[in-house]
């Protein structure tokens, strides 16, 4: 399999990152135990019309996109967008997304037929409302993507915008890895483990839209694989690195020790986001690309391997099908100067 | 750059398995009665879509992969049949599965918690919940037990744009290809009844009770069609290479979004008509080559009139709009399969090199103003133009055209 990175035409770099979860301040705490003190709901301070006809996996997901965004610079001090909306697109990764919104429908329509609904919560039952909203919101009038796609969704997110973005479709993209836990999700899930609540999103842009507007890269994002198990993913993605990355995130769940003791280039550090933030499905590719490039940022590291899914382990199609990896790299130092 | 080939198409409609049916409808150019839907929990004013007549509604199997995927899969055999290419043919990792679906599974999940032979009185409260955890299934399990079905466990992706799904499904695989991650990628949509998307369009007053009629004066709605359009996209080399036969050409497209409304679409027009207008500049088709328009008419009365306008507007130079095919007329609105299908008619029509009749819809609307030809005319351009609209303000329009042999 030939890993995607050979055939973009331009860089792709992250140039800001949001997070909304509870106990976590921000994208550089992503690695430190939930802080108990700061365990207020993000979107408690979610403000503005229309609030009570937004479904959670919506509100958690306009947090982390306003805290990205701005992060990225591109907010102005009244909120709105400080650059073109026409070529920003987005990109939102989530496999139980508006699941509850869907079971309450369903439970209304038969306890009391349809016209018991509210069609004001009708279009939060299409499941690209989070992406429409998040649109809508800030005026980007681009590309508009919804994926579903598993274990791997979130670094297929990833993956999508960067093809969006190298492709010229857009300039730029608001990637957003969300989950919501609400009833109907954790009776699917179950609960015998907690279950990851949030959403976290990174502004990714062409190299020359963030030198032409001045930003500030944070990471640039390298090549990427999807197959049918974690073994082969990782073969592709660093069919030609010859130095092992500095920090590895872990899929869903550990993988066989068989496949880890091929895989896993020796005393690479390894971080199990699920194990910190509960079981993140969907979320979870845009988390560790979000937690990875805040280490990039504060640390002498000079690139991240995200892993996710399993690949098919006897669950069954729609289960757990495949298995994707994702490189993200350091920015090199500016000229005359910077850590190394 | 290189092309993108069309070397296999399937469908699966009301009319029934296989691209013959539905050709074979299209050239009879006959209206179809909504069916009404054998739900016991169906409760709603006006329970009506055209089904897929076979299984019937409510007789699949406990076991049976779900009823989407089942069109999905019947499809891309169909489209692989056609291609020449059997699952063994498939080359290793460089072939990719991209479907589109607006409801997924969730029908079935619906039906999984009542059972259709059991018909509760009214007065009995339905099951409290979701389903259990062993009966979920997720919506990528639709792109997921196809991807199983042919083998492919790499790249694989469920594209979830709600009724322009598959469009925006297509659009991705043709760029696979030309940016050289896939030779060959099954790709189109899937989509099948669902008690909540057929309810929410009875609350939203969405449903005409006299079928579905885009862009006719008397349009009430649309009325929600079962289906799947799946095409097997080649790169002209692989193509070459195996001698395939290519069925027709998939351009570039144009992608927008309105960011306006969740569901209402931006009664400018303009973000349509940027999608249109970038899908013909980036394939380097001029309006006076394009001799037909799929729209994605639904048959509500906003969107006709904002995506007519849109057209007169991009074709405002050229004597006329090009003749529109009308294709949810003959199948209803196939959600997330809509422009699977479209793209599987385009292709059709861009091989036989005429536009088959539109469905009798009766008077057309004045405000819509784009011609619907209820006689066969001969395509007068070699280029297609398929739309594709979705909630959330989600366009795409693409480009179908006459290939060139390999």
């Amino acid at each position: 399999m030939r890993a995607a990175e050979t055939t973009v035409r331009t860089d792709v770099l992250i140039s800001g990152l949001g997070t909304a979860l509870a106990g976590v301040s921000g994208p550089g705490a992503l690695l430190d135990p939930p802080d108990t003190a700061l365990g207020t709901d993000p979107v408690d301070a979610l403000r503005g019309p229309g609030l009570r006809y937004k479904d959670r996996a919506t509100k958690l997901a306009l947090c982390a996109a306003r805290d990205a965004l701005a992060d990225a610079g591109l907010l102005g001090t009244d909120g709105d967008l400080t650059v073109d909306g026409a070529d920003f697109g987005v990109v939102v990764s989530s496999n139980w997304g508006n699941v509850d919104t869907v079971c309450d429908a369903s439970a209304t329509i038969r306890r009391s037929t349809y016209k018991a609904t509210s069609p004001m919560l009708l279009p939060n039952t299409a499941s690209n409302v989070t992406a429409s909203w998040v649109a809508i919101t800030h005026g980007l009038r681009g590309a508009n993507v919804t994926l579903t796609n598993g274990p791997t969704s979130g670094l297929d997110a990833v993956h999508w915008a960067r093809t969006l973005i190298a492709a010229g479709r857009l300039r730029r993209a608001l990637v957003i890895g969300v989950e919501p836990v609400n009833e109907p999700v954790r009776h699917l899930v179950g609960d015998a483990e907690p279950l990851f609540d949030g959403a976290v999103a990174l502004v990714a842009e062409a190299a020359d839209a963030v030198r032409d507007r001045g930003g500030t890269p944070l990471a640039r994002i390298g090549r990427y694989a999807r197959a049918g198990d974690p073994a082969r993913a990782l073969a592709a993605v660093r069919d030609d690195e010859d130095t092992p990355p500095d920090a590895w995130w872990l899929p869903e769940r550990p993988l066989p020790p068989a496949t880890a003791g091929t895989t896993a280039p020796a005393g690479v550090p390894a971080y199990d986001l699920s194990a910190r933030h509960g079981r993140c499905s969907g979320a979870l590719g845009v988390l560790q690309c979000v937690a990875a490039t805040a280490e990039l940022t504060r640390t002498a590291s000079r690139s991240m391997l995200a892993t996710a899914g399993q690949g098919s382990t006897g669950g069954g199609p729609g289960e757990d099908d495949a298995a994707a990896a994702l490189v993200l790299h350091r920015m090199p130092a500016p000229a005359g100067g910077g850590p190394s | 750059m290189e092309p993108v080939l069309v070397t296999g198409v399937g469908a699966v409609t009301c009319h029934g398995t296989g691209v013959p049916a539905l050709r074979d409808a299209m050239d009879r150019a006959r209206a179809v009665q909504p069916d009404k839907v054998p739900d016991p929990w169906a409760r709603m004013e006006l329970p009506l879509m055209y089904l897929v007549p076979e299984p019937a509604l409510g007789t699949e199997a406990g076991d049976a992969p779900g009823r989407a995927t089942s069109f999905a899969v019947r499809a891309a055999r169909e489209a692989l049949a056609g291609a020449g290419l059997a699952r063994e043919g498939l080359p290793a990792g460089r072939t990719a599965v991209v479907l589109g679906t607006c409801m997924g599974a969730i029908g079935d999940r619906e039906r999984d918690r009542a059972p259709a032979e059991q018909n509760p009185p009214p007065e009995q409260d339905p099951p409290a919940g979701p389903a259990a955890p062993h009966t979920w299934r997720p919506d990528f399990e639709v792109a997921s037990r196809l991807a199983a079905e042919l083998g492919v466990t790499g790249p694989v992706s469920s594209t979830s744009n709600a009724c322009a799904a598959s469009g925006f499904a297509l659009a991705t695989a043709a760029d696979m290809i030309r940016c050289g991650e896939a030779d060959v990628v099954v790709t189109g949509g899937a989509d099948a009844y669902s008690r909540i998307a057929l309810a929410n369009f009875n609350r939203l007053g969405a449903v005409d009770a006299h079928g579905c009629r885009p862009f006719a004066a008397g349009r009430a709605g649309t009325v929600f069609g079962e289906g799947a359009g799946i095409l097997v996209l080649e790169s002209a080399v692989h193509a070459a290479a195996r001698r395939a036969r290519p069925l027709a050409e998939i351009g570039e497209s144009g992608w927008s979004c309105d960011a306006g409304h969740p569901t209402a679409p931006e009664e400018s027009g303009e973000q349509i008509v940027r999608a249109l207008r970038e899908a013909l500049d980036r394939s380097s088709v001029a309006p006076g080559e394009v001799g037909c328009v799929i729209p994605h008419g639904t048959g509500t009365r906003l969107n006709d009139r904002v995506e007519s306008a849109a057209l007169r507007e991009v074709f405002a130079r050229e004597a006329a709009v090009p003749p529109l095919y009308s294709l949810k007329a003959l199948v209803g609105h196939t959600g997330g399969a809509a422009a699977g299908l479209a793209a599987v008619a385009a292709t059709l029509i861009a091989g036989r090199g005429s536009v088959p009749p539109n469905v009798p819809v009766g008077a057309p609307d004045p405000r819509c103003d784009v011609p619907l030809p209820t006689a066969r005319t001969p395509l007068t351009g070699t280029a297609v133009l398929v739309n594709a609209y979705a909630f959330g303000g989600n366009n795409i329009s693409l480009v179908v055209r006459e290939a060139v042999a390999c």
